[in-house]
């Protein structure tokens, strides 16, 4: 990046050129110009005046471009005759300020004096009191007395619901634009907007239901003052009694990086529990921001129904046991079982992975099954995966992101978000799915496929590159198959994909995001290879910003994955009736059809946080700790291994589940279980080849971000944004490495024929899985059990929208509403899981009967 | 109420107008409160649906640009100018007259749901002062006595209005 | 002559009427200034003064107060404005009565009054809660949680005297 050079009260700086001044300012020369309406992630606007400063520009010579000096040798400036905002400017080769004029001052003070005409400096009862931006500023640059009448102070609505997430609070706020803003340029919801004018102006949703986007949460954090505040955490604490805790996100694969402000609580027993969520800022993985979602959704770990003991199955009824008790049951039944089957869940960290691995082998016939068992290809994954320092914010002008079979809003909105602002920055977007998801009116290209067709689709991609004659060549000596491949695709099914090909053989950079929508898991393998195949044979892999991003339905199958657990294993548990199941973790008999089998099994144990469907029917109920309890490391789906820490008091005789299997190995005639999750992990970097510089110190290692957000100084008004929990480290790949020889290899769609209808199971974000449906905040947005169709099917069957209708997939019965949805192709029928208290298919399946039902569908609860 | 066949012809030629769908927001909004007589909020969803944007968004237009309504006004709505000249012309006086002889305060309706009044900053008719703008027509060179009897003259039509149905 | 002086000292002070006092059956009256227990006192209409802001809390050197604030409503109304204490401790064993508490408050809620009469046999009564702190409800004033009518008291801090 070039440098230029700039003034700064004097002092000269090399800072990177197209960079903002007050970003620079802050991070090179620590001057901290103060702002309301700016924030780094935004455009600027130059709404608050609060950033003036003195600026002028050096002098230079027209011929030589040498700058002149005054006699004392300091560059003589030109100084411009009114001050003007900082927030507005770009550096540029002899930009100079000054920041500390009795000039600045009095025009700092003048404006502090001038937003506080219209602020109540209700501190005291402000939820943003502490940790307030205007608070901070009026206590450097407030008069004290004001010549403005205290009577004509503006006195609006205090208490405004934005929808049932968030509270605004008309007097305070300030009306720098930044909520709007997000949600219009940012997040491209426009649901906020400002209303009327002058100092009535003020913020208003009308959407239907309000302030309807899955990132509502980020605008108290950006808001400069109190105006925006959760209904979670509404008086919840001062902030200066909140100690914060770095963690992770445990619902998403995008590793959102997450502070957990955590205090004693009287309600919970005087117990340190979670009072709310605040993103932690980095750059690589969330920036600053996280999902209503990650939010709202941490009540689970300090639910009533937690279980505290160890259950042990006796005459048929679970009863509370100590834990030595249940070890004991366990490894009697382990030490002669003949077949084991491990289901690990989607948020087991990987020392649970890896411990829980040291115990399945100690039974020789073993299955290592991950859950939900949707998406494959952990190992493609591992080869053509994106390169180590990836991030989205590098990719630039003329670079393409692909995501195909997944609606990226529901399934992982960071990357939602990360997307579409990388789209705003004009990288084009292309865009493969059966039907329009949020992202179609951003993509440059919206290919779509018929249901369960999106293999065929990125075969007739890659044809349409070879056509267009933009294979890299480069790599192609590295390459093994490709003459195959090039063979197998010169009948594409899809012919009109010509300019998106073009656009992505042009690209200097390319990710795809590949998910599984209507795809069988042998399918959903055959997509991962498919979008390898294309990543390869155009050379997008082995280098930062290029390789492939699976959308993993949870935030550590990845790592599941790198130790060896697969999706196929846990078919083939439910397939084959097994001696003995563990499950960890997860509820799959509550939420997948096909896991019924595991009542099969002779012995079922099951490590949970809640009584599940799935602890119905275990002989042993381990109660294992919530991510908040405990530490360890996920793997998100960028392959960036990262760490979360205990915020909170164990509940019960709760444990960690890697020490659960530590000590039931141990039982076993294992190793002494280890002391700590850094132990385990100090295992796995010796075991593991691409884990060996995982080291839980170098996971820790904060190198400064620019721009330097929030943090003690709460310098844009974000609260608890600083990291001090590390950026984590990302896993290598195989294309990394020059020597590695890639291959690529044909692949077919697979795609079947169905009669009639197809039932499509799709993921939402907002569900009934175990662990979300504890946060009651959040039950408004969850949907009721429903399925979508296309209307002329709907008329086909004689239903409408909103009826309530009885389907029957697969002998099994549900009771749903009926969503019309013009927009669905033909033929299938959208059913979200978790939804409904029942288990869903987990594969597109044949609709059996679609029948209309008059009594009105019982909402599950709690 | 704009899905009504009446007005298709018009939101057509609104939109001919524009590039684009959200920039035909505005006369659309005029329309609707033509059509209604102020903007509810259902008038905003369906320019919303129009325009394809928000509801949201279009509430921020009508709240910000005066001459849209977001509240009920009567049938004629009487906008009076106050500002220096019209004042110097006796318009500030007039206005206090006319909200007294209608009995109503300022932006309020009357009783009948006939007239709402309320003063507004220049109308650019400086030399006809007293004036106002009724339904964004302008009424010049006022005064009480004409204003009472066109007054009269409406509220008779009303009744008789009123009478035939 | 130096037994002499002593012995004078004695037959002063044994004419003088005792410093002592006959505790507990008798009282000694403080000063006004004195700093004893603290009282959370109301409004003339009953409500709180107390919004559970958790100043005092923070501004004790002692660590002897903790507050959980939560939302009013008009229909259970504690507090004018929208926040109230609905926890209030204090620990008596840990509080050094230095009155900081009280020049925290923005709304005059916490006094430091003159009970000095504090002992305790167990160390959990050392802890007064909120019920014990806080004063009766004053004269035509009505207890707490109230139903307002709404909009009435929408504001917590501007106005410090009685909201009318």
């Amino acid at each position: 990046m070039s440098e230029v050079t700039i003034y700064i009260d004097g002092q000269e700086y090399r800072v990177p050129a197209n960079t903002n001044l007050v970003d620079v300012a802050k991070f090179y020369a620590d001057n901290d110009i103060p702002v309301f309406c700016y924030h780094p992630k935004m455009a600027p606007v130059g709404m608050c005046r609060m950033c003036l400063v003195k600026m002028g520009s050096v002098e230079k010579n027209r011929e030589t471009g040498e700058v002149v000096t005054d006699e004392n040798g300091n560059p003589k400036i030109r100084w411009f005759p009114k001050l003007q905002t900082a927030c507005t400017q770009t550096v540029y080769d002899g930009l100079a300020i000054i920041t500390n004029s009795e000039e600045v001052q009095v025009a700092r003070d003048d404006i502090i004096e001038f937003i506080l005409t219209s602020h109540p400096l209700d501190c005291p009862i402000c939820d943003k009191g502490g940790e307030c931006p205007l608070q901070n500023l009026t206590m450097r640059h407030g008069p004290g007395q004001s010549v403005f009448y205290y009577e004509d102070k503006m006195h609006l609505d205090k208490h405004v619901p934005l929808g049932e997430l968030i509270y605004l609070d008309r007097e305070r706020c300030i009306q720098c634009a930044r909520c709007t803003r997000f949600c219009d340029e940012l997040v491209g919801d426009d649901v906020l907007a400002f209303h009327e004018r002058g100092r009535r102006l003020q913020i208003v949703t009308i959407s239907d239901p309000p302030f309807d986007t899955k990132f509502s949460g980020n605008t108290t954090d950006i808001c400069p003052v109190g105006a925006l505040t959760t209904a979670d955490f509404r008086f919840g604490a001062r902030p200066w009694e909140l100690k914060e805790v770095p963690s992770l996100d445990p619902y998403g694969p995008e590793g959102a990086n997450i502070s957990l402000s955590t205090r004693l609580d009287r309600d919970a027993g005087g117990r340190i529990v979670i009072k709310r969520v605040m993103p932690r800022q980095n750059e690589y993985v969330n920036e600053i921001w996280i999902s209503d979602k990650t939010r709202f959704g941490h009540h689970h770990t300090r639910s009533d129904e937690r279980l505290t003991k160890p259950l042990i199955r006796q005459n048929g009824q679970l009863a509370e046991a100590s834990w030595e008790e249940a070890y004991q049951v366990i490894t009697d039944r382990l030490r002669a079982a003949k077949s084991l089957g491990v289901i690990a869940g989607p948020n087991q960290s990987n020392e649970d992975l890896w411990e829980l691995k040291q115990l399945a082998s100690h039974v020789e016939n073993h299955h290592l099954g991950v859950f939900p068992a949707t998406m494959s290809g952990g190992d493609i994954v591992n080869t053509v995966g994106v390169g180590v320092g990836t991030n989205f914010l590098d990719l630039k002008k003329g670079d393409v992101i692909v995501v195909v079979a997944s609606d990226l809003e529901e399934e992982a909105p960071i990357w939602y978000l990360r997307t579409k602002v990388a789209r705003d920055r004009g990288v084009k977007l292309v865009l493969l799915n059966a039907r329009p998801t949020k992202l179609s009116k951003y993509a440059k290209y919206n290919l779509t496929y018929a249901y369960g067709d999106a293999v065929s689709a990125i075969n007739s991609l890659i044809s349409a590159v070879i056509g267009a004659g933009k294979i890299n060549d480069e790599i192609l000596s590295r390459v093994d198959g490709y003459d195959e491949l090039a063979k197998s695709v010169k009948k594409p099914a899809y012919t009109n994909f010509t300019e998106a090909a073009e656009a992505i053989g042009d690209a200097q950079n390319m990710i795809v995001l590949a998910g599984s929508e209507g795809l069988t898991l042998a399918q959903q393998r055959e997509l991962m290879q498919a979008c390898a195949n294309l990543l390869i044979v155009t050379g997008h892999v082995g280098r930062p910003n290029n390789g492939l991003i699976p959308v993993w339905h949870g935030a550590n199958i990845q790592g599941a994955y790198d130790l060896g657990f697969t999706a196929e294993a846990t078919e083939a548990i439910y397939q084959e009736s097994l001696d003995v199941v563990l499950v960890a973790g997860c509820n799959p008999v509550g939420e997948v059809v096909e896991a019924e089998a595991l009542q099969n099994a002779n012995f079922v144990v099951v490590t949970s946080l809640f009584e599940t469907e799935t602890t119905a029917i275990a002989d042993v109920v381990l109660p294992r700790q919530s991510f908040a309890e405990r530490d360890g490391t996920f793997t998100s789906g960028e392959r960036r291994v990262q760490r979360f820490y205990t915020a909170q008091g164990v509940i019960g005789e709760s444990l960690p589940d890697w020490r659960i299997f530590a000590e039931i190995h141990y039982r076993l005639g294992g190793p002494k279980p280890k002391l700590s999750a850094g132990a385990v992990m100090a295992e796995i970097n010796k075991a593991v080849p691409s884990y060996a510089e995982m080291r839980y110190k170098k996971l820790a290692e904060m190198p400064r971000q620019f721009p330097d957000v929030g943090g003690e100084d709460l310098y844009y008004g974000g609260t608890a944004y600083q990291n001090r929990g590390g950026i984590g480290q990302q896993t290598p790949t195989v294309a990394e490495d020059p020597e590695a020889r890639l291959s690529v290899r044909p692949v077919e769609a697979m795609t079947p024929k169905f009669d009639g209808l197809v039932v499509i199971p799709t993921t939402l974000l907002y569900d009934r899985g175990v662990l979300f449906r504890r946060s009651t905040l959040m039950h408004q947005r969850i949907p009721a059990p429903h399925i979508v169709i296309n209307p002329e099917d709907a008329e086909a069957q004689g239903i409408t929208d909103g009826d309530t209708v009885a389907i029957v997939v697969e002998g099994h019965r549900y009771e749903v509403q009926v969503k019309i949805d013009k927009t669905l192709p033909r033929g299938a029928v959208l059913m979200p899981r978790r939804l409904s208290n029942r288990p869903d298919p987990s594969v597109p399946t044949v609709l059996e009967s679609i029948e209309k039902i008059v009594q009105p569908v019982p909402v599950t609860e709690g | 109420m704009l899905q009504d066949e009446k007005y298709q012809e018009q939101i057509q030629r609104i939109f001919a107008k524009y590039p684009d769908k959200r920039s035909a927001v505005m006369p659309l909004l005029y329309l609707a409160q033509e059509a209604y007589g102020w903007l509810p909020e259902e008038a905003l969803d369906e320019v919303a649906e129009l325009c394809d944007i928000d509801p949201t968004q279009v509430k921020s237009i009508a709240g910000f640009y005066t001459m849209y309504r977001e509240t009920p006004k009567g049938k004629y709505w009487l906008q009076v100018c106050t500002d220096l000249p019209c004042a110097l012309r006796g318009a500030d006086q007039f206005y206090e007259e006319l909200k007294a002889y209608l009995e109503v305060e300022e932006g309020g309706t009357t009783e009948d749901g006939l007239f709402t009044v309320e003063h507004v900053m220049c109308l650019a008719a400086c030399d006809r002062a007293p004036m106002l703008q009724c339904n964004f027509h302008y009424m010049e060179n006022l005064d009480m006595d004409k204003m009472r009897a066109w007054i009269e003259e409406r509220r008779a039509e009303a009744r008789e209005k009123e009478q035939k149905s | 002559m130096g037994i002499i002086n002593g012995l004078l000292t004695t037959i002063k002070y044994a004419l003088q009427s005792p410093v002592t006092i006959q505790y507990p059956e008798e009282e000694r009256v403080v000063r006004e200034r004195y700093k004893g227990k603290h009282v959370l006192r109301r409004y003339d209409n009953g409500l709180e003064r107390c919004i559970g802001c958790s100043l005092c809390a923070a501004a004790c050197p002692a660590d002897a107060i903790w507050v959980e604030a939560a939302e009013n409503t008009d229909d259970e109304r504690y507090s004018p404005g929208e926040r109230y204490a609905k926890t209030y401790e204090i620990n008596m064993l840990r509080c050094i009565f230095c009155g900081y508490c009280e020049d925290a408050c923005p709304t005059e809620a916490i006094v430091l009054e003159h009970e000095y009469q504090l002992s305790f046999t167990d160390r959990r009564d050392a802890i007064y809660t909120k019920d014990m702190l806080i004063v009766p409800v004053p004269e035509g004033g009505l207890p707490t949680p109230q139903k307002v009518e709404p909009g009435t008291f929408d504001r917590a801090i501007p106005d410090m005297e009685d909201p009318k």
